[in-house]
């Protein structure tokens, strides 16, 4: 019997949030786990707000996660995982990327960008964990700012929390990429992998 | 081993997929043989799929004009034999609604499939309305999945049942099923491929009067034997529960948010559940049971309360003395969740709720005035952002003569450029149905004095743009109507139409010009213009809005993401531009105020440009006063 084991990931149209949900949803299904899972597309990919779901568990039906059992929350930009913060249960855990991405409203003086304490604030009022990296700086140190993804992939596993393995899912990462970048992904995992797993402790 | 693809033949074996993979998988493994379709979210991704694999499955499947015509595409297969599908959104099947009132009439020969994808919340959508209202108007029957796998199951189901009764079958889906992800067990693949045949037969298929009163009671009658077999179909299930008050009903994916619910709130042993795969006929047998079972009822849907009038309507026919409640206690509006059901479910049975709900809200309340609002936008290097500004610059120049507060009026349409309804561009009146911008614009011309500039885009205009460009032809109507052309039907993920040449399944084909439309249809003042030039582009649309009567202006620049993925394939390097800091003024805002790129930051004073974002357009070094936005 797998337990229920709820992921959700926001973002921001072109981070590549949507690759992350299928490497998880193939890893979980490779470990002969269930998984269900949802995502909004069409008007999110012009630059606007992305969620994904991965939700894995012999006792899962819905494809949405209910408010309140989020087991971990990847929020890939501060102000997108600060939007999703009501789905996390009480003892759920965050994963932050603190470099934040800007909307346009900003630029035009629509809206305004929270500082990065005020998110952290209101994150660590409601999760049992939150986990901060800089995706984009691990991702450059692996290789390529295009692999910050990974980096995200990579923290969300160094918790220990997730019922995949860590062989399985860095198998799916080295199977989805050209060789020639496969590296690059697979040094950018471990980078964010360590980092979480350091914060864990 | 080889890897699993969602054309293998590999029974049994599990594969991770989209929902709308699962619903072309099901047709597929039901031999599906003609599939047409006009792009629409959350549905496109069928037509797609099917389209990736249609060579090597001999499978016909076309991307049609729209969805009227993908309807009798697949009709006309049908007809002759063959198992055949089309598949379109919600608003989509407005505009294919003529032929479907008729061909519920004609029944199916070969199976057929009418795939509907509702957009509860309406998510990419103009509205949100429930189709399963049209399919009872037609004497359709509806399969409505409450998983993926069921998906899949149902959709390869649905073309034999189609023939078993010889009827239309409809395949409702919703956003979440279509966008939901899941693994599935996959089934073997038909390898059955008919030859089509046509026999002549007026008194079936030509619908003159007397054909329509000769065929309306055998369509009854199919759809009685249909009502009838819908107790014993697989996708209705009941699970009584000895001594259980409360019954729920739970129609499609509205039975995943139920179960969990029931379980979330340790009811299992306390609710019975009828399972509703089949909203439309509904298995009378099995909601009779049940409402004689229990003392109250909670009918769970989503969007408007079809199967919860059905369900009083049965109890009030058979006299059964229950309580039946519905949408008075789960929302008529946008999509259900475990929460609504469970909220729902809670306050029936007094039980305590799960989660402090009160308090999410609270925090989803107190985070909102922090939050940045980031609606979608035109994307950098859009061509539409270049024809905004030319259409406002010309209209607002041609509306000042017309003398004080006479503002341009501009009626748009469903696209990418429907996001020009913000700020900074500000250019979108209206926006109700494909097409309806220039059909609009006919109006209003007869009523207002101020200039009238509608635009659609070039998927669009095939579309359903036509038909109201000949009408302000022929009545005269003194408008300016834009094609906004990016080659491409960009909102939905880039599907060819008939002006790309080439199509679905990537054959070349003859490529149509929206000039050459307009020309052919007797318009005077036809010009196309290119959107990155904004001076010649100003002053084209200010003649066009100038000419008497109505004129065309085509205008047309590759959209950004398929030049960008050109350009990528073919090895050429994006030169983005950059803003010297030195010849740049902190007090002006000109490139951010006029045309809102994502790519253009502001830092404090300081504007800057992302170079990882900016496709080197160049429509903002047109703007720049001080000549400060350079290529590098």
């Amino acid at each position: 019997m797998v337990k229920e084991f709820n992921i959700l990931l926001g973002g921001v149209g072109g981070q590549g949030v949507i690759l992350m949900s299928e490497l998880l949803g193939r890893s979980a299904i490779a470990d002969g786990m269930r998984v269900r899972g949802s995502e909004i597309l069409g008007m999110a990919v012009r630059g606007g707000s992305v969620t994904s779901i991965i939700r894995i568990g012999d006792d899962v039906y819905g494809p949405l996660i209910p408010q309140g059992k989020c087991d971990v929350l990847i929020g890939m930009e501060p102000s997108e995982g600060l939007r999703n913060a009501s789905y996390l249960s009480r003892s759920g855990s965050v994963i932050l990327n603190t470099t934040p991405i800007i909307p346009f409203t900003v630029s035009l003086g629509q809206s305004s960008y929270p500082s990065l304490d005020q998110i952290l604030e209101k994150l660590n009022s409601v999760a049992g964990k939150v986990i901060t990296l800089n995706a984009a700086e691990l991702a450059k140190e692996a290789g390529s700012l295009l692999s910050a993804n990974i980096v995200m992939l990579g923290a969300l596993f160094g918790t220990g929390l997730l019922p995949i393995k860590v062989s399985t899912i860095k198998e799916s990462v080295q199977a989805r990429f050209p060789a020639k970048v496969a590296p690059v992904n697979i040094k950018a995992f471990d980078l964010g992998y360590q980092v979480s797993q350091q914060a864990t402790k | 081993m080889k890897e699993l693809t969602i054309s293998s033949d590999a029974p049994g074996e599990r594969l991770f997929v989209l929902g709308n993979e699962a619903i072309a998988r099901g047709a597929i493994e039901a031999g599906v043989q003609v599939a047409a379709a006009y792009p629409g979210t959350p549905s496109s991704e069928i037509l797609e799929t099917l389209a990736s694999v249609a060579k090597e499955l001999g499978i016909y499947v076309e991307w049609s004009v729209n969805e009227k015509t993908a309807f009798e595409v697949a009709l006309g297969a049908s007809i002759c034999g063959v198992r055949a599908m089309a598949s379109m959104k919600h608003v989509g099947l407005n505009v294919a609604h003529d032929p479907v009132m008729t061909a519920s009439h004609i029944g199916a020969k070969g199976g057929f499939v009418l795939v509907v994808a509702d957009d509860p919340w309406a998510w990419s959508s103009q509205n949100e309305q429930d189709t399963r209202y049209v399919a009872e108007q037609g004497y359709i029957p509806i399969l409505e999945p409450s998983s993926l796998q069921e998906a899949k199951d149902m959709m390869a189901d649905a073309f034999k049942l189609s023939e078993q009764f010889g009827h239309m079958f409809m395949f409702r889906s919703v956003t979440r099923i279509g966008h939901g992800r899941s693994d599935i067990i996959l089934g073997p693949i038909s390898r059955e491929r008919r030859k089509g045949s046509f026999k002549k037969n007026p008194s079936w298929l030509v619908y003159v009067p007397r054909t329509a009163r000769i065929n309306k009671p055998l369509m009854l009658q199919r759809f009685e034997a249909i009502k009838k077999a819908a107790n014993t179909l697989p996708y209705n299930e009941l699970r009584l529960v000895d001594g259980a008050r409360l019954g729920i009903i739970a129609c499609g994916l509205s039975y995943s948010y139920a179960l969990e619910a029931v379980k979330w709130l340790g009811l299992e042993n306390k609710v019975s559940i009828l399972k509703i795969g089949t909203p439309h006929p509904l298995p009378e047998e099995l909601v009779i049971t049940l409402l004689k079972s229990v003392k109250e009822v909670l009918v769970v849907e989503e969007l408007d309360p079809f199967v919860e009038l059905h369900v009083k309507a049965i109890a009030g026919e058979h006299n059964i003395k229950v309580k039946i409640h519905g949408k008075d206690m789960v929302p008529r509006i946008g999509e259900l969740s475990t929460r609504r059901v469970t909220e729902a479910v809670a306050k029936l049975t007094k039980s305590k709720l799960p989660v402090d709900f009160a308090a999410l809200d609270k925090l989803e309340q107190d985070s909102g005035p922090l939050l940045p609002a980031r609606p979608p936008a035109l994307c950098p290097g859009c061509p539409h952002r270049g024809s905004f500004h030319a259409i406002t610059a010309a209209a607002r120049r041609v509306a000042r003569e017309l003398g004080e507060g006479v503002e341009p009026i501009y009626p748009s349409d469903i696209g990418c450029y429907t996001l020009a309804l913000n700020p900074p561009q500000q250019a979108v009146d209206t926006t109700i149905c494909m097409g309806a911008s220039f059909g609009l614009a006919c109006g209003m011309a007869r009523v207002v004095e101020a200039p009238i500039i509608a635009h659609l885009g070039d998927s669009t205009f095939f579309h359903a743009g036509i038909p109201p460009l000949i009408n302000a032809v022929y009545n005269k109507a003194n408008i300016t109507m834009i094609v906004l052309d990016n080659s491409a039907t960009a909102m939905t993920g880039f599907q060819p139409h008939p002006g790309t040449g080439y199509t679905a399944t990537g054959e070349e084909t003859a490529s149509l010009k929206a000039e050459d439309v307009a020309r052919a249809c007797g318009v005077k003042f036809v010009e196309v213009v290119n959107p990155f030039d904004l001076k010649a582009a100003t002053e084209t649309i200010e003649r066009a809005i100038r000419f008497p009567g109505p004129a065309v202006v085509v205008s047309r620049g590759l959209c950004a993401m398929i030049e960008l993925r050109d350009k990528k394939k073919a090895g050429v390097k994006v030169v983005p531009y950059h803003i010297d800091q030195g010849k740049c003024s902190p007090k002006c805002e000109t490139c951010i105020k006029l045309l809102g790129c994502p790519a253009i930051i502001k830092q404090g004073d300081k504007k800057i440009i992302d170079a990882s974002q900016c496709t080197g357009c160049g429509v903002c070094a047109q703007v720049c006063p001080y000549k400060a936005i350079i290529q590098e």
